[in-house]
């Protein structure tokens, strides 16, 4: 059942602009900063990107976590079951013997692994043109330290996990939407939507310790690991922070998936 | 209106029909209630066709059978086991429900694999070769769906409902928005696996479809039980004969004395009766010797009386 779901939602020509963009974005970093004017006072990755191929993929996961990959993970959650009811298969699917816990389960996985890719490939893109362009050399950070490329290299394959943990929140509104709408937009529009509120209350310093709750507010916690000293207290954070919003939102889509009547 | 009375399923005699449905009910909102109270079964090997104008409530009907809707009350059986979503006797069903439904980026064949999958079917043991004969699509079952015509599109869908050779096809308005001739392949198709063995519980608002093709009939309307019976009870044998005359009062009284008729009804425009074993021509030649004039005979079937009776605009109670 996973095999059948992940054939059909991998070999598609969204899934192809989806994950392309995941590569090109890195590589369309590399070249901006290779040919674009190199500043000198400046200390975001972004201007650092050029001391190390590996010093890209950290620019690009910074730069496609907060919008990019939030739209992509979420059309590749939001599409899953809305697209079926848009099509009229969901009812053939529904009239098979298999229970729609499993539909849902496989559906999520498939989801899930797409998800996953999305991010991984965000590194390795970065990853790759950024040595291409700039060298296999040692990376420097924003507050000027200076890690070797094996400590960096674990680094990044952490920080990549952990984006993609990240994303969950926003997969599980959007897989919980798209077992209550027939468009898959408006699950996309539902989870695009809840991480710009969030990302917007986050800016409000007077909201306090209300802050920590917000779905966004630890997503960039990844970037203490390459901090001098480093930290990582945020990260434990943001991983169980992303807990309750999954749970919530699976367990309502899998209450209303079951007592939903397909009339599509 | 006349029905013919059956002995209404229950859940202890649920066991022996291919479908069964007992006081099934489904109300989507305080003011719409799609199925009311249906009970109904459907023997193996019966042909059986619901008949209904639409909105009548057999969609709504079908759909609870199959587990895709869960009724408000009742129950409903397929091969006596009561249904769930997602229940292991769907193996045995082949359903066709509100027109095909397919990825549009797949090819026909590879539709009727992530089918045939979904559920954990291995190929090898699908009916692929008989079901892709009769989709006839021939090398465009590699072309990707989105490229057929409509014709196309339903032949693929009946190629699907056929890959696990069904014992029972439950197949909703199988006809609709196809050419004559297609028509008329579906139809020879549902027959063709009728003669097989296969028990079809089909929904149409065409009279004229469950004349031909079925040997059963019920008639819903406001998502209730109109009237059931073989379609020879229905349409065949006891035809309704409507006659308007000069005189009522004597027609009927000679009708009423006359072997081989009955139910003699006085009707606003006329007299309705029912004929078994006599010729209309005998009513006509009887009725004129004894000096009653006649102005119209009509021949009115009880498929046809009942699905009239439902078009009207009955108040809904």
């Amino acid at each position: 059942m996973i095999r059948v779901e992940l054939r059909k939602q991998t070999f598609r020509m969204r899934t192809y602009i989806a994950l392309g963009l995941m590569v090109g974005i890195p590589i369309l970093i590399t070249l901006a900063v290779e040919f674009g004017r190199r500043p000198r006072d400046n200390k975001d990755l972004f201007a650092l990107a050029s001391h190390s191929g590996i010093n890209v993929p950290l620019a690009a996961l910074t730069a496609a976590s907060s919008f990019l990959l939030v739209v992509v993970v979420a059309l590749f959650a939001g599409g899953s079951v809305a697209e079926e009811s848009g099509w009229g298969t969901l009812r053939y699917l529904l009239v098979r013997p298999i229970s729609r816990s499993r539909l849902l389960a496989s559906k999520l996985v498939v989801v899930c692994l797409l998800s996953l890719a999305a991010t991984v490939l965000i590194s390795l893109s970065g990853l790759i043109a950024g040595t291409i362009f700039f060298g296999w050399h040692p990376v420097l950070t924003p507050d000027g330290t200076v890690f070797s490329q094996g400590a960096a290299l674990g680094r990044l394959a952490i920080a990549t996990v952990y984006v993609a943990w990240c994303m969950s929140g926003v997969v599980a509104l959007s897989f919980m939407i798209s077992t209550i709408t027939d468009t898959s937009m408006g699950a996309v529009a539902g989870a695009v939507g809840l991480t710009i509120i969030s990302t917007i209350l986050d800016a409000i310093s007077s909201l306090g310790s209300v802050r920590g709750w917000l779905i966004t507010h630890y997503w960039h916690a990844w970037e203490g690991m390459f901090a001098n000293p480093s930290t990582t207290s945020d990260m434990v954070n943001g991983l169980l922070l992303q807990l309750p919003y999954v749970v919530a939102f699976l367990a309502f889509a899998w209450w209303w998936f079951h007592r939903r009547d397909i009339l599509s | 209106m006349t029905s013919t009375i059956q002995t209404e399923p229950t859940t202890a005699t649920a066991g022996q029909s291919a479908i069964a449905l007992v006081k099934l009910t489904k109300r989507f909102s305080e003011d719409v209630l799609a199925v009311d109270d249906l009970s109904l079964e459907v023997e193996k090997g019966m042909v059986f066709g619901l008949l209904g104008p639409n909105g009548a409530g057999k969609t709504t009907a079908l759909r609870m059978l199959l587990g895709l809707i869960h009724p408000t009350k009742g129950e409903a059986y397929l091969f006596g086991q009561r249904i769930y979503p997602g229940i292991p006797v769907l193996r045995r069903v082949g359903s066709l429900v509100e027109g095909p439904g397919f990825v549009p980026f797949l090819s026909g064949m590879d539709n009727l694999k992530t089918y045939w999958n979904t559920g954990g079917g291995r190929m090898e043991d699908a009916n692929l070769g008989e079901a892709l004969e009769l989709a006839g699509l021939g090398t465009a079952i590699n072309r990707k769906v989105r490229t057929y015509s409509k014709g196309m599109t339903q032949r693929l869908a009946l190629a699907q409902v056929l890959l696990n050779k069904p014992e029972l096809l439950v197949l909703d308005e199988p006809t609709i928005g196809l050419d004559p001739g297609e028509i008329r392949d579906v139809r020879d198709l549902i027959r063709r696996l009728a003669e097989h063995g296969a028990t079809v519980l089909l929904s149409s608002h065409i009279l004229v479809e469950v004349e031909q093709i079925c040997t059963h009939a019920a008639i819903m309307n406001h998502g209730r039980l109109v009237a059931t019976g073989t379609v020879d009870e229905l349409i065949g044998s006891s035809r309704t004969v409507f006659l308007e005359v000069d005189d009522v009062g004597r027609a009927v009284k000679l009708l009423q004395s006359t072997t081989g008729v009955s139910q003699v009804e006085v009707e606003p425009l006329g007299i309705s009766l029912t004929l078994n074993g006599i010729e209309r021509k005998d009513i006509v030649t009887m009725l004129v010797k004894n000096g009653v004039g006649i102005e119209t005979v009509a021949s009115r079937h009880r498929l046809e009386d009942a699905f009239l009776g439902m078009v009207e605009e009955l108040p809904h109670d």
